[in-house]
């Protein structure tokens, strides 16, 4: 039984290699894997742009028309002037401070090249809805913070003929890596003069350490935690204004919801906690109970035209649907009863 | 079996913790309360002050062994002991104004060897991890090449596969320190940094395939999150030894990593280690895209700052004695570390315990690899001398890591980036360990 197999096998090894399938090591590397990419395919994911102005798509813009567009997509992380809402980024200013102690680098006093801001508002901005403006959109917004940093006039009008053309202020300001730039020298002994040696600690207070020092004076050791800190250092400095009483917020039970509701809470997972569930850009938080109170008493009928047709009060920017054009109204409308009845 | 009294328990802890630093034995004596307040509840006569702290000592039988475990696929996927619940990840929430463009760190002080188990992995998005489905993934490779490729995942996996232990380090790794000690542990001042066993196809294989024309000098990689992050890379690098992989350390990529698909370069900043890989486009020259003009750009003192500076240089740090690891007992303690080199192999680590006076040779243990996590150890005893303890590794090039003096001297401290200067802990007589700078 075996050596009939073993006598077959080397009989069919014996005709391959004749017919050399087997032996040729050029033969062995030509993998022919993978398709052909389609023009309309590449089309549709290169989206980048270079300093010479390749990728740009045929358009134009101007900042005159990119204020408003600004205002709505932006200014709530950005701020209005670009100077950065808390911790967002910073988009202005800072020219002739790259050699100063506490350097602040912005589009007009760093970015070596315009096609940069194209590109990268293109790519991943708005942060929570990347790649959902137009072209229209991203050459007036580009205009606009080129403008708000006097790199061009209010009424230039941009396009892809003469944005590779615009001259950044710190264009000239990189070099290539030129490193190694330092030379230690192996020394083993003498290495250092102990009578001149200072010795400098570390802040106290700045890092989360309370995992292994007990009753360490330390910071939030998660972003939720450091919001919660926030959030209630602000209701503790509000209700002593106002003498209203905080209450805790509750995680609600599912199981006392509607089907639709039920049904919303995927569609609230993939698009709209991002920025309801940590409060990101001034959204209401689903677990904030006060947030809600008086959102609630517009009705849901309200409450579901504002998230289908977008919305902005006084805590900033909702976009339509959440920026998510692709989803239908009657996933967005579940998805607020989702957020309505998880307050009940 | 004898009970020991509150009291005789209270005295031995006592003993025990006159090892201990402050925080420590103060940790110990917390601990050790409830123990006691556990054995009181229950009478401290009864069976059930098996649970008390010295009833699963010899000559006791331990209450594990006198009972049955969980069975097979309990946790089809498993977990480590929940005794381990401390080693994870961390951040710094106050450096991001939000968890999902931001970092985490790997508990350097709990890992041994030289891998770092997938859980483990640092973190860094931009706009948080995605959710992929592999069936709809796809790597497309376009630009200056005769044929435009585009590879399924199970195309990709039909290659012939490498496998490689290489080390990822973020640039900003330190990046707190540049004007003083900062940060209270070492998971915040190195823990941007993890070495696993990569597997996947070199990029060079597939731009093989796609057939590169000769004025292709540079690729840009594009991952599919949110932040289409995007770097240039130049051909060489490419041709040299960048991979695409699909796993690391013998499963699937996880989705922090970049599942199903990154980029590896071997030795270079993270960032250019794109995750989520989609698309790698080749042209002549390159993009200077935000991260790599914006951010990770060195900024120097004179107010220019050098651009596409890829290599992570030779670095290393003491992992124990850490202040997360403070000595406990007087007598044998072996010193241990990391060292690492994004330009090849590391030859050697020195250890200094007088602050950089006097330097000793370290041993380095186990395997020594390019672009790998190399451990390196020191045997020494510790009768409660102050020490100010140092590592300083050197590689293959010749490359001695340098001190912090001497990377201030040429660069100032707004860079940020790519701060690879021999660190210093300062360990006390309590055996208390600080992070401090020397100058
Ligand atoms: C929800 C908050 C938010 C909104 C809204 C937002 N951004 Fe951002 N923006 C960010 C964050 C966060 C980053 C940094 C992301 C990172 O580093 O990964 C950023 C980065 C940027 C940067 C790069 C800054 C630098 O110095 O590198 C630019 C330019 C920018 N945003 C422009 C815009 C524009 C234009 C819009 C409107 C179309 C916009 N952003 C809307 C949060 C936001
Ligand atoms: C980019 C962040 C963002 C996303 C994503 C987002 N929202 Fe909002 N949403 C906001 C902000 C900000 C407000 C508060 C606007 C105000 O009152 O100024 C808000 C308010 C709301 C309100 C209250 C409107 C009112 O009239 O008070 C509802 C309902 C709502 N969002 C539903 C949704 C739903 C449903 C989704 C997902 C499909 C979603 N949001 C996704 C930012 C977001």
């Amino acid at each position: 039984m075996f050596k009939s197999r073993k006598l077959t096998f080397s009989a069919t090894l014996v005709a391959s290699v004749a017919a050399g399938v087997i032996s040729s090591a050029a033969y062995a590397q030509d993998y022919n894997i993978g398709a052909p990419a389609s023009a309309q395919e590449i089309a549709g994911w290169d989206i980048d742009i270079r300093p010479d102005g390749m990728g740009l798509p045929v358009g134009s813009g101007n900042a005159l028309d990119g204020e408003e567009t600004y205002e709505v997509f932006c200014a709530s992380c950005h701020g209005v002037f670009g100077e950065g809402e808390g911790r967002w980024p910073v988009l202005t200013g800072g020219e002739g401070t790259l050699s100063d102690d506490r350097p602040v680098k912005t589009v007009g006093s760093y970015w070596p090249y315009a096609s940069t801001l194209f590109d990268y508002i293109r790519r991943a901005m708005p942060f929570t809805a990347p790649l959902s403006l137009d072209d229209q959109q991203v050459y007036d917004i580009t205009a606009y913070v080129l403008y708000m940093n006097d790199i061009i006039e209010d009424d230039f009008e941009l396009s892809h003929e003469n944005l590779a053309q615009i001259k950044m202020p710190n264009e000239d300001g990189f070099y290539i890596d030129d490193r190694p730039d330092v030379s230690n020298p192996r020394c083993m002994v003498d290495c250092a003069d102990p009578e001149t040696m200072m010795l400098q600690s570390s802040l106290a207070g700045v890092t989360p350490i309370g995992h292994f020092v007990e009753g360490a004076d330390a910071p939030a050791a998660s972003h939720s935690d450091q919001h919660d800190l926030e959030a209630s250092k602000e209701a503790e400095r509000k209700a002593s204004i106002t003498g209203v009483e905080i209450v805790a917020p509750v995680a609600k039970e599912t199981s006392a919801m509607s089907a639709a509701a039920i049904a919303g809470e995927a569609t609230y997972q993939a698009a709209c906690g991002v920025c309801h569930t940590n409060g990101l850009a001034g959204a209401p938080k689903v677990s904030d109970a006060n947030a809600w109170s008086e959102r609630l008493k517009q009705g849901t009928d309200l409450l579901i035209t504002h998230a289908l047709e977008g919305y902005s009060g006084s805590a900033g920017y909702m976009p339509a649907k959440g920026g998510r054009a692709d989803l239908s109204d009657e996933a967005v409308t579940n998805a607020v009863l989702f957020m309505v009845e998880s307050q009940q | 079996m004898t009970t020991p009294s509150t009291q005789e328990l209270l005295q031995t802890m006592q003993g025990a913790s006159e090892h201990l630093s402050v925080n420590d034995r103060r940790e110990f004596l917390r601990r050790g309360m409830s123990y006691v307040a556990g054995a009181a509840a229950v009478g401290g006569t009864t069976i059930a002050s098996a649970a008390s702290l010295t009833s699963n000592l010899p000559p006791n039988e331990p209450q594990w062994g006198r009972q049955l475990g969980t069975g097979v696929v309990e946790n089809p996927y498993g977990m480590p002991s929940r005794h381990e619940a401390q080693v994870v990840r961390r951040t710094v929430p106050w450096l991001t104004a939000e968890s999902i463009s931001s970092i985490s760190m790997s508990p350097l002080q709990d890992l041994k060897g030289i891998i770092t188990p997938n859980g483990l992995v640092f973190e860094r998005y931009h706009a948080g991890v995605p959710d992929i489905n592999p069936d709809e993934h796809r790597l497309m490779i376009h630009g200056l090449v005769d044929n435009p490729l585009i590879f399924t995942m199970e195309d990709l996996m039909r290659f012939p596969s490498v496998s490689q232990i290489k080390f990822i380090e973020c640039p900003a790794n330190g990046g707190m320190e540049w004007r003083g000690p900062q940060m209270e542990a070492l998971q915040f001042t190195h823990g941007m940094l993890s070495c696993c066993e990569w597997t996947g196809v070199p990029l060079k294989v597939l731009l093989d395939a796609a057939g590169v024309q000769t004025e292709g000098k540079w690729v840009l990689a594009e991952g599919a999150d949110g932040a289409h992050m995007s770097r240039s890379i130049p051909i060489e690098k490419v041709l040299d030894d960048t991979l695409v992989v699909y796993a690391q350390n013998g499963e699937m990529l996880r989705p922090e990593q970049g599942y199903p698909l990154r980029l590896l370069n071997p030795g270079w900043e993270g960032n250019t280690s794109i995750k989520w890989l989609r698309r790698i486009e080749v042209g002549d020259q390159p993009w200077h895209h935000r991260e790599e003009t914006s951010k990770y750009t060195d900024l120097m003192a004179d107010g220019r700052a050098r651009r596409f500076t890829f290599v992570q240089e030779c670095n290393s740090v003491i992992t124990s004695p850490c202040p997360e690891n403070p000595i406990l007992r007087k007598g044998f303690i072996e010193v241990e570390g990391l060292a690492w080199t994004g330009r090849g192999t590391i030859k050697g680590v020195d250890v200094s315990f007088d602050g950089g006076v006097s330097w000793r040779p370290a041993k380095l243990k186990g395997l020594v690899l390019d672009k790998a996590l190399t451990r390196f150890s020191f045997t020494t005893q510790w009768q409660g001398e102050p020490w100010l303890i140092q590592s300083r590794a050197y590689d293959d090039t010749g490359y001695v890591q340098p001190t912090l003096a001497q990377l201030r001297e040429q660069r100032g401290v707004n860079t940020i980036y790519h701060k690879n200067s021999i660190h210093t802990w300062q360990v006390a007589p309590t055996g208390e360990v600080k992070n401090v700078q020397i100058t």
